[in-house]
């Protein structure tokens, strides 16, 4: 993952503001206009007065629209917004990342959660309270605009700057929400507008998209494309489905597995040599987990489901990682395997796997084939073009065993190469540390291989979609 | 371990005052704050007389305290408990009885707690926290001997037996209690489903309001109440000549609504109408100053809050049963007389302390305050077919406009509360604003 240039701290204001309007008849023209009448009071309460930003686990509370007033005397306008990081609340359960993270060259921004909230004690008037009463039949619309707007700057960027930059952000927001709004209106139905954050290549850098709740990715992709253009995105792969969505340092996997162990380790210095590796985000799937002890036949299936995790999270598939009877299921589907497969605890090889990855995500693979590890050595090209142009994970099969391969580190000049491994023989629980330092997963020499034994490599080629 | 209630010596020269026919017995209510170490009590008003009411008497073949109104004495209560500003609550009730009497007095004291208890709380918008103290006082006073003696009941527990506590009586109990105070701003839209009548839609948006502010982040003299701190109070050098502190509160609500953030789509209905109530409440709450926590402080803002508005809201709804759907809205009606009309004068204030509160108060002490009659009121005493929009201008001030448009009426009610600083120098060292609420329970 590479974050934006020179991005110490991302501010994160998340809050809701309630829409509601009334409409007597939702399919008249002049429904639009009161539907944005009622937007632009929304857009009047964001930039009131009565906006606060509560910095979450810390006792700073901020009026960013009152020439900026602040709860705490020493933080003002002017202050460095890095000054706020040292009255938040530190995180000790779930620091595991952070504290034990031994790549100390990708240093992660800090992220600073801000709840928006409104005052309701700076009243403008002094009226006594008056009961107004319409005695019309309307159809009444409430929803929630779920805003939720980043600003990623350096620690020494003013607070007053940072404050400004989210507001503006938050009115930006909204005005996109009321497109979403208006355009996926039907009649007196409305779809809720929901934001969703993307880190994409430079220039655009994190960038902020809103979908309409409801509506499937596959629905979306004229939406996509126009935004792929927008943003200056390659048209064959995806950036911008929901499960492309950028993951936020301090946000809790909820699943629980690991993710991208490979990150946190640091290359083979080879001379002349180069890194090739599996883009983006996979689950590391292994032995043992799911409550399945799969321990002495399970390796190849635990490879395929760190692959099938792949497809699912960079937003190719909707479907969940499939589990070891679901896999047989799709072998017996095929044809491949007979009925009495499905609980049983035997033994699949790279040409299960590219069967299963075809039925299950209509994903296509390439098997190459060894006929002596010794020979491995020699696949580097190979190994290097499949992870510049496809970027996925490889399983391999042969001897007894199972691996993933998640990247080379090659010489074109040498021939020097070292296999980045995740091996799914693991068995323990998602202990970083412990896999890191055990070697679980790690940087392998061509000796890792069975020298005689033939190998069988599932290269799955990615979908070229957006 | 009983509990102990500190009483102001103004409530013993008032309980001592009081007279019971011969024969009779009296009521009334205790008023004042819990902690959960001790009890404060500063105010005891007794249960005024019916004016038709004939005095119960033994000779009627009951006993003088089988005739008491309970009924009445529950509605006294909660039009008392309505004026009671935040952190003060009814703790308690006396019985004034002869002393052939007392050997029942208890009995009947926990008769009456309890439905007092039950008829203040309902449709109570808060829910009661772990915190809140359960026990109620009964105080029994002889009225021959003049002695009183203090028990506690718990209204959790139906079957609770009454417990020995302390009282005792001490000068400034509440002189240097804190003062919180602050304006509400409130913009409350209701609709109406044909289905639900318009008391069950109200509460229900009133409900939904009242869990927002309970919510809410609540800053006291500008620093954030968090966790267990105590109330941050300025130094007291003598605590009976220092004046009372006013710390300006503030609260920071959220819109979040967690059942609705997990929809898909907008919550679309039908409604045959829609009400908004518009406009700014004053709130006010006490703290004892025996090292209060600053959550308890919050607790008593937030509950002042709710409970004003609900007030006002309950008159909005009480007017709108009065006039019978009908739109005509008239300053004079049954609803607003007890308000102070601009033709009032402090002499007929005065008339409304004395009979409800049981207060003497000198004229010159009555000054009003704080809330002005909306400006559009002029409009609204005849039947209007006007729709009144408001649209906000980018000076943010809210306009009015009116434009022609057939078969819709609209009505404006205005409910206007006179907030008054009472400074009754002689019977009471608790210096105040109270503000008055209820409408009138007079015959």
């Amino acid at each position: 993952m590479v974050y934006p240039e020179e991005c110490d701290i991302i501010f994160r204001v998340k809050g809701v503001v309630e829409f509601s309007c009334q409409l007597e008849n939702p399919n008249s023209p002049q429904s639009q206009s009161i539907i944005s009448k009622s937007f632009q009071l929304l857009q009047w309460k964001l930039s009131s007065k009565n906006v606060v930003f509560s910095i979450c686990k810390s006792p700073v509370i901020l009026w960013p629209n009152v020439s900026f007033q602040s709860s705490m005397e020493s933080l003002t306008g002017a202050s460095a917004c890095g000054d706020v990081l040292q009255y938040i609340e530190s995180d000790d359960c779930g620091g595991r990342k952070s504290s034990k993270k031994k790549d100390k060259k990708r240093s992660e921004p800090t992220v600073v959660n801000i709840k928006l909230l409104f005052e309701v004690t700076n009243p403008t008037g002094t009226e006594a309270p008056s009961l107004i009463q319409v005695g019309t039949q309307q159809h009444s619309v409430k929803m929630p605009m779920p805003l939720d707007c980043i600003v990623s700057v350096t620690a020494d960027v003013s607070l007053l700057t940072v404050c400004t930059k989210l507001v503006e952000a938050l009115g930006k927001q909204l005005s996109d929400m009321e497109e979403v709004v208006l355009q996926y209106r039907k009649g007196s139905s409305f779809l809720v507008p929901q934001p969703f954050h993307f880190l994409l290549p430079e220039p655009a850098g994190l960038s902020t998209v809103v979908y309409p709740a409801g509506v499937p990715d596959s629905q979306l992709q004229a939406l996509r494309e126009a935004l792929h253009k927008k943003f200056k995105l390659l048209t064959d792969r995806p950036y911008l489905r929901r499960a492309n969505a950028f993951h936020f340092p301090d946000e809790v996997n909820k699943d629980g597995y690991l993710r991208n162990p490979h990150m946190y380790l640091n290359p083979p210095n080879i001379e002349n040599a180069k890194l090739y590796q599996v883009h983006g985000v996979y689950s590391y799937h292994h032995y043992m987990q799911d409550r399945v002890d799969d321990d002495g036949w399970g390796c190849a299936y635990r490879s395929l489901q760190t692959i099938c995790s792949w497809f699912q999270q960079q937003g190719y598939v909707d479907t969940a990682v499939p589990s070891h009877t679901q896999i047989q299921q799709a072998l017996v589907d095929v044809g491949d395997k007979e009925p009495r497969f499905v609980g049983s605890r035997q033994w699949i090889g790279s040409i299960e796997v590219q069967a299963v990855l075809n039925q299950m995500l209509g994903v296509t693979s390439k098997i190459m084939f060894v006929s002596q590890g010794s020979d491995l050595a020699t696949k580097g090209r190979e190994l290097a073009n499949h992870f510049l142009t496809e970027g996925t994970p490889i399983m391999i099969g042969g001897g007894v065993l199972a691996h993933t391969i998640l990247g080379v580190m090659w010489s074109e000049n040498t021939g020097h190469i070292r296999y980045l491994i995740l091996d799914p023989h693991y068995t323990g629980g998602e202990d970083l540390q412990t896999i890191i330092d055990k070697g679980w997963c790690g940087w392998k020499g061509p000796e890792f291989w069975d020298q005689n034994a033939y190998y069988n490599l599932c290269l799955p080629q990615r979908p070229k979609t957006i | 371990m009983g509990r102990s209630y500190f009483v102001e010596e103004a409530v013993e020269k008032y309980l001592s005052g009081l007279q019971a026919a011969p024969g009779s017995c009296l009521t009334g209510l205790l008023a004042g704050q819990s902690s959960p170490q001790k009890d404060f009590v500063v105010l005891a008003v007794q249960t005024p007389q019916r004016e038709s009411e004939v005095q119960p008497e033994s000779s009627r073949g009951g006993s003088a305290l089988d005739g008491i109104d309970v009924a009445w004495l529950t509605e006294h209560a909660k039009q008392v408990s309505r004026m009671l500003p935040g952190g003060l609550c009814i703790l308690g009730m006396f019985l004034v009885t002869a002393p052939e009497l007392s050997k029942d007095a208890n009995n009947t004291l926990k008769r009456l707690i309890f439905a007092m208890e039950k008829y203040v709380t309902k449709g109570r918008l808060w829910d009661p926290s772990e915190e809140d103290v359960t026990d109620r006082a009964a105080l029994h006073i002889c009225s021959k001997t003049k002695k009183a003696v203090c028990k506690t009941f718990d209204v959790k527990d139906p079957k609770s037996s009454a417990k020995p506590a302390d009282w005792k009586y001490q000068t400034g109990v509440s002189s240097s209690w804190p003062m919180l105070i602050c304006s509400v701003e409130l913009d409350l839209q209701i609709f109406l489903k044909g289905s639900d009548s318009t008391d069950k839609c109200m509460k229900d948006a009133l409900s939904r309001w009242a869990k927002q502010i309970e919510a809410g982040v609540c800053l006291i003299g500008g620093r954030q109440v968090l966790d267990e701190a105590e109330l941050v109070l300025s130094q007291k050098k003598n605590s009976k000549t220092s004046p009372r502190q006013t710390l300006p509160v503030r609260i920071l609500i959220s819109e979040e609504m967690s059942e609705v953030d997990e929809r898909s789509t907008a919550q679309v209905q039908v409604c045959s109408g829609s009400m908004t109530i518009r406009g700014v409440v004053h709130c006010r709450a006490y703290v004892h100053n025996n090292k209060p926590k600053a959550k308890h402080a919050a607790k008593a803002i937030k509950r002042d809050i709710i409970n004003t508005v609900s007030s006002r809201v309950e008159m909005f709804l009480e007017d709108l049963l009065i006039s019978d759907g009908s739109l005509k809205v008239n300053f004079s009606s049954l609803f607003l007389c007890d308000y102070m009309f601009p033709d009032e004068s402090s002499a007929d204030v005065a008339e409304r302390l004395k009979e409800m509160l049981d207060w003497e108060t000198p004229e010159e002490d009555i000054d009003i305050s704080l809330e002005v009659f909306p400006s559009g009121s002029e409009k609204t005493d005849s039947i209007s077919d006007e729709v009144m929009t408001s649209i906000i201008s980018e000076n943010h001030e809210v306009k009015k406009t009116s434009k022609y448009y057939a078969d819709t009426q609209v009505v404006e009610r205005c409910a206007l509360s006179v907030c008054l600083h009472v400074r009754t120098h002689f019977t009471w060292n608790f210096t105040d604003a109270i503000q008055l609420f209820g409408s009138s329970w007079r015959q």
